[in-house]
């Protein structure tokens, strides 16, 4: 079978598939019954999602109290969740719009699960600034609507009001890139459903594609603006969310350096997200001819180059403080390193900056179970990054009279744990009822219509 | 009538001639309450007796039979069911506008002069009376406090003889005929109570002893000091307590007496020795404090030295001051050479002789303005401070022992001898006039078994407490709030207490039962007139009428007069025998080993003796130096606690010797503290506290404050030493074992120092954050001691906000502040700040929106200490207000940052982005554990619900209060009209409020001082709270390490 491949370029989907093919390896999964596999993945999902939902019952009804927070550290848990799944959410738009651009073809096999894990992450995201608040029930006074209290408006000088506009248009976009490119496959499916409630599901979701030559046109022309509509969306969301943090005057969150760092530290995140998913997605469903080494291989690289940004960002940080010789700013960066939180700080280092040098070794990028481990790490150490910014800024700021330390209660944990499990619940039930590899794209990169390529029945 | 309601409601400021003009002022008595009680004195003077032939005498006692009819009629208590309007609004009530009366505090013996804020009826604030010769308008955090006590639902609310509810009329009769029955039998009837300030109690008391002739009245202090009068008998003939001017003092040599915290009467001797420590441009007189002791006091962390001696050590040091003294008032100056020959001198302690010299010079140039007091129990440290006083010439100068004080007057020689006739059973009938011997005293439980076995024990209590578990009959008494009363604190000004409202419950003053029970009973509103037409009326300086000096005194709260001619003494010249033997009575552990630990039992500043233990806000309130709430600890020095093997919050279990008691409880290190001494606060283990187990808010993971059933903290009274010369503090030979158990202390700093962590930043410079100089580099350059880092000079943008009328500002004098913490508890009550509980402060969620930080600097004995009062600096450039996402916090025109609670959603960023951390979240639905404690709320500060931020409104209320009045006299508002609850409690009278905008307010001034600094200027902040430097009497500087000869 080698004279199947090309010399120059390897394809990018393995395992010669015919058009057909591809149709039956991606649709089959979600007409097929559901696999046990799947059934208990989801319970133990759902069982986390659950768990969560309960300790955030819990702490709307009888306050923030129940969370670890003091009157020094008003910040911990919560929003350092909500930077973690902003970031996560990040590799889908970049994935699909911006190396959409870059006519990056390899994105094909991944865009999609991307995109749905983006918007899975945002939604765990925004859950987040919604529970933090004392008074959530009155979250729709951060929204600018016109009211008769004496038409009161939102604070538009505060970031928090920058981030509601921000993630609520990166949500936007990414929802509606995201069905726009699910169409033509929404499409495929109902062909290929039967008469009954199905077909007529996916009948309306397709919203009457026809896969006339017009209609792709149209499509193409689509998918193309919004590629070019999302593109911005993945510097200027976490940049605002930056600004959460730089726009402050507690030393450690105001820096200029954040914007990038943040945005760097977010694709870094997104990536290994996007791998630790696929890498379990492509094994368990059996996606091993769309998802190959090389997918491994590319992304690996791009962890490479983000995380370097981002372990650039912390020696810059570093470098700034003690060269601008603020006494605030000098002490904040040495206690991060050696005081109370130098555990957090040294976790991230090791998970964020150390441990992702492993894969300038190829053997390692294209190793899968190594880049399991470490993706898995740089999630723990991204995670611990946004802790860090968050927590010991904030835990030893101006006035030592105030200084303290912080300490996650249960709640804390468990919310966090549910936002896991929302965020599982809601990938498997997309890996369950939508197809997770872009059949349409991934056709186009086949070899198909090359010399070897076997004739498949449409 | 008076021009306006407000200046009604003042009357009691205005004096005599204003008062009288205005003329409308009735003493307000609780009879009068409703109805309305048409002004007497309106009836034009000529009328009175000649027209209509009614006399003023029949035309009152008609009026008096009129408003006792209706009394009665009104005095049905049913519930409230139904709120109805007035049909008749009472002239002096205005909805919505509070009344002020004159008061005495009854928190203690101290008696300061104060004023009831009332609103709608109900008392819910109580500030010092500023017009009051002697507390000058300070009331300490014990005093502020003690307005929720008021409020109490577990007070004692009916009497009860033998466990159960009777009336009055039968509680009486069975009490006299069982006195009767004693006394016909010619048994021994004692009368114990503590210092009774009170002359009408006294006349009541003496009364009785009357009528019982083989009774005898004791009086004792919980936190004795009788060790100071029965020195002033020894040397001066008379027992009394000398008042003390420290204002008068230029040096102040004190030698363990807590003078500023807990020592007889903190917020007066704050108010003088502040007035001595002035240091305004025009005249500086700063006096020179030195402070030996043992643990770190709150007096000590002022002193200008201090240095750490053993309690056992203070005889010899005050002996060898004397040794020094005599040879330099008397022969010159002694030779530098011949006293460094003489180094090796007995009993001085651990203390440089250079120090003593040095001591001995200042007081030797300094005669008759210099002051040398100890708090020793230790009879013969007294004795030698009244050599020394008399030596220096300062009695009559610096201690009055002509006007003396009277606020404590304790026996602790008579105390001792009624214990033992308890113990012995020889006691008929026992009355306890609200004392808790069984609780004070170190042995309480052979008081109690005795108690058990005396026929007749009759309590007299506002609470249930130790002693009374054990009476026959269980007597409620009211709260000072609600009865009539006196007290004369220093010879010669008598004060009113007047009552605010209603008793809540069935109680009777104990002045009236004695009365009763000697069989001239009268209400006690007749008794304290009859006691003031008595005594002061007939000092012969009094003139006019009795009741004209009565409504005056009623308005004003106190009178000034000439002291009883009886109560004026001679002093006997005293002759000081420097090297005489110690007395007999001296040190018990003097032969025993130097090595041997001291325990030192002390005073807190706001639990003090614990009679106050039921009081959240008390226990809530962080003590001034080690920031601990709601519990006792072990201080240990950290060398001590380095041998021992202990940290912070290891629990180690005490006992001492002979006293079959042990105490567990958990470790705080403390500088500055003596390395063998083991320092443990008096007050804790009260009965009554068990209630705590309810505080803080309810949630899965809460820690209670205190286990179901258990009191909080345990008592460490067993341990005081009693003699039969008095109650010692301190004992020696104290055991310390480790438990390996632990309990973490709740404190709202858990960082002390001012130097940055050394494992972190070593060699960083300590943050511009307390500054300070020395006296004599102040003298130099009044700007010594700036650190300013340069800030901003120019502004890139405009400015944000335009001050057009007013722009509020705060000056903060760091030289003058004490710490004592009143302010925190003026502006909890002030601003319905909620309790939390342990737990909550223990996650560090405290709620005052003004805390006390206190720095350490400098390490040893002479650790400097720093007070730094922190509310919400109310900043021009505020960080909070640009990232509230809601515009819940934002800029008021004339300067405020507001805080709109029903705004907020809790995003908590604004506390995040506060520099200064001021501002204080409602992680939960805090409320009082006790409903009825909703009565104290203030109605004009808003309760604040679950989830919204709260901070320091710079007393916005009272703004709006004085600015609606000015504009409804449109007038402009004068500086002072606005005085914010933390500033009108302050007994170092260390905070000032004001306008800015106007140049000539005090607030202006100050903010002109060349001590001035704002805090974090680099951050442009620009805010509205200044702070005025730290001057300090000594050669250099801790915190900044300068040193100046």
């Amino acid at each position: 079978m080698a004279d199947l491949y090309s010399t120059l370029r390897q394809p990018l989907i393995a395992g010669n598939k015919s058009l057909g093919e591809v149709t039956n390896d991606v649709s089959g999964v979600l007409e097929r019954k559901t696999s046990p596999l799947w059934w208990r993945a989801f319970m133990a999902s759902l069982l986390f999602l659950l768990i969560g939902a309960a300790a955030i019952t819990y702490q709307v009804a009888t306050g923030i109290g129940t969370w670890g927070l003091n009157r020094t550290v008003g910040w911990a848990f919560d929003i350092t969740n909500f930077v973690f799944w902003i970031g996560i959410g990040h590799a889908g738009t970049l994935i699909s719009a911006v190396l959409f651009l870059f006519r990056q073809r390899w994105r094909t096999s991944v865009n999609r699960a991307a995109e749905a894990m983006t918007i899975i992450a945002v939604m765990c995201a925004g859950l987040f600034p919604l529970i933090h608040m004392g008074r959530p029930w009155l979250a729709f006074w951060m929204f600018p609507y016109p009211n008769m209290r004496g038409s009161l408006w939102v604070n538009f000088r505060s970031p928090l009001v920058w981030d509601f506009f921000a993630i609520s248009t990166y949500f936007t976009i990414s929802l509606v890139f995201w069905y726009v490119g699910l169409l033509p496959d929404l499409a495929t499916i109902r062909d290929r459903a039967k008469a009954g409630i199905r077909k007529k599901i996916f009948g309306l979701l397709s919203l009457g594609w026809n896969g006339s030559l017009r209609t792709w046109n149209r499509y193409e022309v689509l998918y193309l603006l919004l590629a070019g509509l999302a593109t911005p969306l993945v510097v200027s969301v976490h940049t605002i969310v930056s600004w959460d943090f730089a726009t402050a005057v507690i030393p450690g969150w105001h820096s200029t350096i954040l914007p990038p760092y943040f945005v760097a530290g977010a694709i870094f995140s997104g990536m290994a997200m996007v791998l630790t998913l696929m890498i379990i997605a492509r094994k368990v469903m059996g996606l091993e001819d769309y998802i190959t080494l090389r997918h491994l291989d590319v992304m690996s690289k791009l962890i490479i180059v983000t995380g370097s940004i981002v372990g650039l960002a912390y020696a810059t940080e570093f470098f700034i403080a003690m060269y601008s010789e603020n006494p605030y700013e000098t002490f904040l960066f040495k206690n991060r390193a050696l005081g109370p939180f130098a555990w957090a700080y040294w976790t991230m280092v090791l998970c964020n900056v150390i441990s992702p040098q492993l894969l300038w070794f190829k053997r390692i990028r294209r190793n899968v179970a190594w880049v399991f481990v470490l993706t898995i790490l740089i999630n723990v150490g991204m995670w611990f990054e946004r802790f860090v910014i968050v927590v010991t800024s904030l835990h030893r700021d101006y006035l030592p009279s105030s200084w303290t330390y912080y300490t996650p209660t249960l709640i804390e944990v468990l919310t966090l744990l549910g936002s896991f499990g929302l965020f599982f619940t809601g990938f498997l039930l997309f890996c369950r009822f939508l197809p997770v590899i872009a059949m349409a794209e991934v056709k186009g990169v086949l070899s198909h219509g090359h010399r070897s390529v076997r004739s498949g029945s449409r | 009538m008076p021009k306006s309601t407000r200046k009604q409601d003042k009357l009691y400021i205005g004096g005599d001639q204003t008062a009288d003009a205005i003329g409308a002022a009735v003493p307000r008595s609780v009879e009068a309450h409703r109805p309305p009680s048409p002004p007497v004195d309106q009836t034009p003077r000529q009328n009175r007796d000649e027209v209509s032939g009614v006399s003023r005498r029949s035309f009152l006692e008609t009026l008096g039979f009129v408003f006792a009819g209706t009394m009665v009629a009104g005095c049905e208590r049913g519930p409230v069911e139904r709120a109805i309007p007035y049909l008749n609004q009472p002239p002096e009530l205005t909805p919505g506008k509070p009344l002020w009366y004159a008061s005495t505090c009854g928190a203690c013996p101290s008696a300061c002069g104060l004023l009831i804020k009332c609103r709608d009826g109900r008392p819910i604030k109580l500030e010092g009376n500023s017009e009051h010769p002697i507390f000058r308008g300070g009331l300490c955090a014990i005093g502020q406090a003690s307005i929720l006590e008021l409020y109490d639902s577990q007070r004692l609310m009916e009497p009860f003889a033998n466990g159960r509810k009777k009336a009055w009329p039968e509680v009486d009769a069975q009490i006299i005929a069982r006195l009767g029955e004693i006394g016909r039998k010619g048994g021994k009837i004692r009368l114990l109570s503590e210092t009774v300030n009170s002359p009408t109690l006294h006349r009541c008391i003496k009364g009785f002893l009357q009528k019982f002739p083989r009774a005898k009245h004791i009086s004792y202090d919980a936190i004795s000091v009788s060790a100071v009068l029965d020195a002033h008998e020894r040397s001066h003939g008379v027992r009394v307590l000398p008042h003390y001017d420290f204002e008068k003092a230029e040096v102040i040599a004190s030698f363990d007496a807590d003078f500023l915290g807990s020592w007889i009467s903190p917020v007066e001797f704050a108010k003088s020795y502040t007035a001595g420590r002035c240091l305004d441009s025009k005249q500086t007189s700063f006096s020179y404090h030195v402070q030996f002791e043992a643990r770190m006091s709150l007096t000590g962390s002022k002193a200008d030295r201090r240095h750490s001696v053993l309690p056992s050590d203070l005889a010899g040091l005050l002996r060898e001051l004397g040794k020094l003294l005599s040879s330099q008032v008397s022969a010159g100056p002694p030779l530098p050479e011949k006293l460094d020959e003489e180094k090796k001198t007995p009993d001085h302690g651990a203390v440089d002789r250079r120090v003593l010299i040095d001591l001995a010079e200042r007081l030797a140039g300094t005669q008759g303005r210099s002051l040398v007091i100890s708090g020793s129990q230790d009879i013969e440290v007294q004795m030698l401070c009244n050599s020394i006083n008399d030596l220096l010439g300062n009695y009559g100068a610096t201690l009055d022992i002509e006007r003396p004080s009277q606020q404590r007057a304790g026996d602790d020689a008579e105390l001792d001898l009624l214990v033992r006739e308890l113990e012995a059973g020889e006691v008929d009938a026992f009355l306890v006039l609200d004392a808790n011997p069984v609780y004070d005293l170190p042995n309480g439980e052979k008081v109690a078994a005795a108690l058990k076995a005396t026929p007749l024990v009759v309590s007299m209590t506002t609470h249930n407490n130790e002693t009374s578990a054990a009476a026959h009959f269980l007597l409620p008494i009211p709260h000072y709030l609600e009865s009539w009363g006196d007290a004369e604190p220093v010879a010669g000004i008598p004060a009113v207490m007047q009552p605010a409202l209603h008793p809540l419950g069935n109680s009777r003053s104990m002045s009236e039962s004695l009365a009763i029970w000697s069989g001239a009973g009268k209400p006690v509103r007749e008794l304290v007139e009859l006691t003031w037409r008595e005594i002061h009326f007939s000092s012969k300086t009094v003139g006019g009428r009795f009741q004209d000096f009565w409504d005056r005194t009623v308005r004003r709260g106190f009178a000034g007069l000439q002291p009883h001619p009886s109560a004026i003494v001679s002093p006997r010249q005293v002759s000081a025998a420097w090297d005489e033997e110690p007395l007999s009575h001296g040190e018990p552990g003097k032969g025993r080993s130097k090595d041997l630990l001291t325990l030192l039992l002390y005073p807190k500043v706001a639990i003090q003796d614990g009679r106050h233990a039921v009081n959240p806000w008390l226990q809530e309130l962080p003590d001034p130096i080690t920031k601990v709430v709601w519990d006792n600890y072990a201080s240990l020095s950290s060398a001590l606690a380095e041998q021992l093997g202990v940290k912070d919050g290891d629990i180690v279990r005490l006992n001492v010797g002979e006293v079959r008691h042990t105490l567990e409880l958990p470790v705080l290190i403390q500088p500055g503290q003596h390395p063998k001494v083991v320092a443990v606060a008096l007050g804790y283990g009260r009965m009554g506290t068990e209630r705590f187990f309810a505080v803080g808010p309810d949630w899965f993971q809460k820690q209670l404050t205190v286990e179901k059933g258990q009191t909080l903290g345990g008592s460490a009274a067993p341990f005081v030493g009693m003699t039969s010369a008095g109650r010692r503090l301190h004992v020696q030979g104290v055991k310390i074992e480790k438990t390996h158990r632990q309990r973490m202390l709740a404190r709202t700093q858990d960082y002390h120092s001012l130097e940055l962590p050394k494992n972190v930043d070593p060699g960083a410079p300590p943050r511009p954050i307390v500054q300070e100089t020395t006296l004599s580099a102040f003298l130099k350059d009044p700007t010594a001691g700036s650190q300013a880092r340069h800030g901003p000079e120019a502004n890139l943008w405009p400015r944000d906000h335009e001050y057009v009328k007013e722009h509020w500002a705060m000056v903060v004098d760091l030289t003058a502040c004490t710490g004592c913490s009143a302010c925190v508890i003026s502006c909890q009550a002030e601003n319905n700040i909620p309790v939390v509980g342990k737990d909550e402060v223990l996650r560090k969620r405290e709620m005052h929106w003004l805390r006390i930080d206190r720095y350490y600097a400098g390490a040893g004995p002479d650790v400097a200490v720093t007070h730094q009062p922190m509310m919400c600096h109310h900043c021009d450039n505020a960080p909070c207000e640009t990232v509230c996402p809601v515009l819940a916090t934002v800029h008021t025109s004339d300067g405020l940052n507001a805080q709109i609670y029903n705004r907020c959603v809790g995003t908590r960023y604004c506390a995040n982005n506060c520099p200064f951390k001021t501002r204080r979240f409602n992680w939960f639905k805090y409320s009082f554990e006790n409903e009825r404690e909703n009565l104290v709320l203030n109605p004009d500060v808003t309760v604040r619900s679950r989830g919204v931020m709260e901070k320091c409104s710079f007393c916005v209320q009272r703004i709006a209060e004085a600015r609606i009045e000015a504009k409804v006299e449109g007038r402009p508002m004068e500086d002072g009209a606005i005085v914010t609850a933390c500033q009108q409690s302050c007994p170092a009278s260390a905070i000032v409020f004001g306008d800015v905008n106007d140049p000539e307010s005090q607030v202006s001034k100050n903010l002109k001082s060349p001590r001035k600094y704002t805090l974090l200027k680099d951050l442009n902040l620009e805010p509205s709270v200044a702070y005025l430097r730290v001057v300090r009497n000594r050669e250099s500087s801790k915190v900044t390490g300068e040193s100046h000869g």
